[in-house]
């Protein structure tokens, strides 16, 4: 750190959110593979505005992560990456039941974190106590898991629409997305 | 890929009438995507709801969360969490980094890589796999 650092007390450089399009590119063409992978990417955005309070709101969970799968190979804490735990359809769970989710399926960062605790990335427990706070009107019955496919046309033309059949189905009014 | 899935599933959503909040910690893909309001982690993939083994910073979180969710005034609206991984922001360097491995590891990699694929390609072709 220079004086100059110091004396405005600027942080590192690389104290910004981490380029992950930019790493992954650079890795998998180091790596040998070809043509880098086409993030989606749009210039419009929809936006559908909150029309009731919380208090008086049902809220579903969408998450990536998957159902501990006994027998299809180690799924942590600490694992490996594991495509053998992988899912491919969506899949719903009881909301009021306490779930083994695991994430050995997804390139998280295996060096600094550890997956040992699945509430860093299901937050439905924290949900439940959010309902039971009266913070939030009730949490939907169900949770939904939504598959990490490479395939944009599997994602948007398969999961996408079942995800929206089965949130309606719940009837629930606002939706939280957590990205493992 | 989960970042560019729920972002999609977002958008889905949204387009058909229904409020959606993601939360995640890879900034650069969601705003890529696009999404109408996100809660940025700025932690390690993996901790989209708060730091393991602290219920505090999961409960701060998900209030955030909620509270991007209420007031978002317009699409786009990315909210960072006040919380930090680490005094020290080094562990940013090392994710997917091919400038910090060697060519030993590089080759490693690549047939753990292969291997992965394949095995993922055999659960793919499955009937009614995972269900």
């Amino acid at each position: 750190m220079t004086k100059h650092d110091q004396d405005f007390g600027f942080a590192p450089d690389h104290d910004e959110p981490i380029p992950y399009r930019q790493r992954i590119r650079d890795y998998y063409r180091t790596l040998g593979y070809g043509a880098p992978y086409r993030w989606a990417h749009y210039a419009e955005v929809p936006f559908a505005p909150v029309t009731k309070p919380l208090a008086q709101s049902r809220i579903a969970l969408v998450t990536t992560a998957a159902p501990y799968q006994p027998g299809n190979g180690d799924q942590g804490p600490g694992a490996a990456y594991n495509a053998a735990a992988k899912f491919y359809t969506v899949y719903s769970g009881d909301s009021a039941a306490d779930h083994d989710l695991r994430i050995s399926h997804v390139g998280y960062d295996r060096v600094h974190t550890t997956a040992e605790d699945g509430n860093s990335w299901f937050p439905l427990p924290a949900l439940r106590r959010a309902a039971a706070a009266a913070r939030i009107g009730e949490v939907a019955l169900r949770f939904h898991g939504a598959p990490t496919n490479r395939s944009h046309r599997t994602t948007l033309d398969v999961d996408c629409p079942e995800l929206l059949r089965r949130i309606r189905e719940d009837r629930a009014d606002a939706v939280i997305l957590a990205a493992v | 890929m989960c970042h560019q899935t729920v972002s999609l599933a977002a958008r889905h959503l949204e387009a058909n009438g229904i409020p959606t909040i993601v939360m995640g910690c890879a900034r650069d893909i969601v705003e890529h995507v696009g999404v109408p309001r996100f809660l940025f982690s700025d932690f390690p993939i993996g901790n989209p709801a708060g730091r393991p083994h602290d219920r505090a910073s999961q409960d701060l979180t998900l209030e955030l969360a909620l509270r991007v969710l209420e007031t978002a005034p317009a699409p786009r609206t990315t909210v960072q969490s006040p919380l930090h991984w680490s005094d020290n922001p080094d562990w940013k360097l090392d994710f997917s980094n091919i400038a910090r491995l060697s060519p030993e590891e590089i080759a490693r990699r690549r047939a753990e890589f292969d291997r992965q694929k394949e095995i993922a390609k055999r659960i793919r072709d499955k009937p009614a796999a995972a269900e």
